[in-house]
């Protein structure tokens, strides 16, 4: 007589799957519907940067760094600048400092409005997605505004920046950060006191501040989780010595900690107010000056390709701690570049925070990361085999209809 | 509250959308006849959103200025300007292009700008309209 | 935020110097300033044999009880292919964070490495990466497969190498073949 076991069931997702935003594939293990295993497998979006920039001179690398990701378009040239102008030893002018700071909120604010409706369309609630991105088109207008286009600002110079914001543009900045206040008051009252989003996400994917500081996760997750880390504070740059600021934790306005995924809301609501006031301390302290250090592009190329040396640029993107190491040795062209983005770090923390959760849980949790995919992958170009494409919309169909099932 | 996005939601019904519409609601069959009867009356058109200045669209070159000096190639990030030898003018092509305006900022004689022309879409990467000399 | 004491640039270096001896060499501290207060941040870098490197990162856990690792870089030259591991500690307080880069060099011939996940298990993918992008073969890494390149490319291509094993037959630039 057979005998029968039990064994696990395994549930490939992605890389291609209507509940990422970008691909990457997930293999799970499965026990009924709680999750006991996973295994990421990354490189779907591979393309040749750090292997472009050998034959490029650091001002055409500023703008092959816009291009890995969309949405923190602006602080991977902005950490390449800065890993430049260590090494070369240019000292940036006090009001551009200032103007970096205005540029790096902005774009803080868009991603994190942009977050958050990606996070209310994963449980279901699209309505929400459609508010959000609205309140987010009037910040994109800004940036139209004030650099010249809605995404890839390229307004980032070595030394400085490219364009300045004269007290004529201050009147259309304040009109915009009064209607962010205003609709600051709807989104929390929606995200925060909701008793969708409390049910959903309270106790879902939860990841312990021993467990955050052991897989150096980065960003508003590990800070969700009660540890202290924020490059703009720790190790400061531009001008933010001189800027009220502090770490953003839960404890701020729910006085608990407890790592999961509303936890997490909680924290990119609270930065985007933090950007608001921080963008009003800039408008009232910056200095006047000059907005780049060397405005002859041509001199500052030529001195550039006597330089030698390695240096490293940190920032603090909105979903983390992007690096940069640059290494010229005295050519016209770049000898070694190591871009390493903020989801880099955040994929391993995705292993404790999905084990023993269910399977209709997997967009939110994962999606409460923000990861990025284009920002991991970006090595080598090479032929790669799709691995499979899963039902139409089966997960995403799962995530609505358990919060359907938990109103009813 | 419960459901507290249904306030916004009733509002919303009775609100404009807030998409911007395209000038007319199907593509008309002659692009200058129906720029005469906009001119006359006969049709009206939504509009069009006021593009900002210094908006980075198509490039304009102004040859005559132009000495041929070659800084404006070493740094297009994309290799989108070529150089004409026997002239010692430059050939742009806008299929590569990525509207950064570098070349712009570099050009000493200043004889580069970004005009706002964003409808740029073609089905030949070479056509006429996507090179400009 | 730590209960150890915080020391500065100079002490870590000093107590390094006296653990290791000749084992460490070209230590260097740059310090750079910022803002209209002109505070100040410090970067050190210091090289490493190889074989020390494993008790040189478990030295670092002295300063600070979880130190932050970001990601290791690397290039190679003409016969070695050299690691740079990049830490921070003190995170947790205002303005008082040091970033500490570790450089290891390893001889094409033999680039073998002690993995570090068993103290920072956050650095898998980083050893992975190194495994498949340079050709290093890190002894005791928890599990060794490809995390960038697809299982079916070729296995003695190593990415980012500039000698006869890097990836220049694979490269074609689209525009000009198209033009």
């Amino acid at each position: 007589m057979s005998q029968t076991i039990k064994t696990t069931f395994q549930l490939p997702i992605g890389p291609i799957h209507p509940a990422l935003k970008e691909p990457v594939a997930f293999e799970f293990e499965i026990d009924g519907e709680q999750i006991i295993d996973v295994n990421v497998t990354l490189g779907h979006v591979h393309r040749a940067i750090e292997w472009a920039a050998r034959k490029r001179n650091p001002i055409q690398v500023l703008y092959l760094a816009e291009r890995i990701c969309g949405i923190c378009s602006y602080c991977h040239p902005m950490a390449f600048a800065l890993a430049v102008e260590r090494i070369a030893d240019v000292e940036v002018p006090e009001h551009a400092q200032f103007l970096r700071v205005i540029h790096a909120e902005i774009e803080r604010m868009c991603s994190h409005i942009l977050w958050a409706g990606v996070a209310a369309h994963e449980i279901g609630f699209d309505s929400v997605l459609f508010l959000t991105w609205e309140i987010r088109e009037k910040l994109l207008d800004l940036t139209e505004y004030l650099v010249g286009n809605r995404v890839t600002k390229a307004i980032t110079m070595i030394g400085g920046v490219r364009r300045d914001i004269t007290p004529e543009m201050y009147p259309k900045i304040k009109e915009t950060l009064q209607y962010l206040k205003d609709s600051f008051e709807k989104l929390r009252r929606v995200y925060l006191e909701d008793k969708t989003f409390k049910m959903r996400t309270k106790g879902c994917g939860i990841l312990t501040k021993e467990e955050a500081l052991k897989l150096v996760a980065a960003g508003p997750t590990t800070r969700a989780s009660g540890v202290k880390k924020d490059v703009r504070v720790d190790q400061s740059y531009f001008a933010y010595c001189d800027l009220d600021i502090d770490y953003m934790t839960p404890d701020i306005l729910t006085g608990e900690v407890n790592g999961d995924v509303y936890d997490r809301i909680i924290v990119r609501l609270l930065e985007v107010k933090q950007s608001i006031s921080l963008i009003e301390q800039c408008l009232e302290q910056m200095p006047p000056g000059p907005i780049v250090s060397e405005p002859k592009i041509a001199k500052l190329l030529a001195k550039l390709k006597k330089v030698d040396g390695e240096g490293i640029g940190r920032m603090e993107a909105p979903r983390g701690e992007v690096f940069h190491y640059v290494k010229l040795n005295a050519n016209e062209y770049i000898y070694a570049w190591k871009v390493r983005a903020p989801t880099y770090n955040n994929i391993m923390p995705w292993i404790p925070m999905l084990k023993n959760q269910q399977i209709a849980d997997i967009p939110i949790v994962a999606a409460s990361t923000d990861p990025c995919m284009s920002c991991t992958n970006r090595i080598i170009m090479i032929e790669d085999k799709k691995t499979f494409i899963l039902g139409k919309e089966e997960l995403h169909q799962r995530s609505i209809q358990k919060t359907r099932r938990l109103h009813l | 509250m419960r459901f507290s996005m249904l306030p916004q939601v009733f509002v919303q019904m009775f609100k404009k959308p807030f998409t911007n519409k395209f000038p007319a609601k199907y593509t008309p069959s002659s692009t200058t006849k129906f720029v005469e009867k906009i001119q006359n009356g006969t049709v009206t058109i939504h509009p069009p959103v006021p593009i900002p200045e210094h908006f980075r669209g198509k490039i304009r070159y102004d040859k005559d200025k132009c000495i041929g000096c070659k800084l404006c190639i070493k740094v297009c990030p994309s290799e989108a300007i070529e150089f004409k030898e026997e002239e010692k003018k430059i050939k742009i092509f806008l299929a590569r292009c990525t509207f950064c305006s570098q070349c712009n900022d570099i050009c000493p004689v200043s004889c580069l700008s970004m005009s706002d022309d964003f409808l740029l879409a073609d089905t030949d990467k070479y056509s006429k309209n996507l090179i400009v000399e | 935020m730590n209960q150890e004491q915080v020391r500065t640039p100079e002490e870590i270096i000093q107590s390094y110097q006296d653990t290791f001896s000749q084992n460490i060499s070209e230590t260097r501290i740059e310090r750079f300033t910022t803002g209209v207060k002109k505070t100040e941040f410090v970067h050190i870098w210091m090289k490493v044999n190889r074989t020390v490197f494993k008790d040189a990162i478990k030295h670092l856990f002295q300063f600070d009880k979880y130190p932050h690792f970001a990601v290791s870089s690397g290039y190679d030259t003409a016969d070695n292919i050299d690691l740079i591991y990049h830490f921070s500690i003190y995170h947790g307080s205002r303005d008082k964070e040091l970033s500490i880069n570790i450089k290891v060099s390893l001889p094409k011939s033999d680039p073998t490495l002690d993995t570090i996940t068993d103290l920072i298990p956050g650095a898998l993918i980083s050893e992975q990466e190194k495994q498949e992008m340079l050709g290093v073969k890190i002894k005791n890494i928890p599990k060794d497969k490809r995390v960038f390149i697809s299982d079916d490319f070729t296995k003695d291509v190593y990415a980012w190498r500039r000698d006869e094993t890097g990836p220049y037959k694979y490269a074609r630039n689209l525009h000009e073949v198209d033009k």
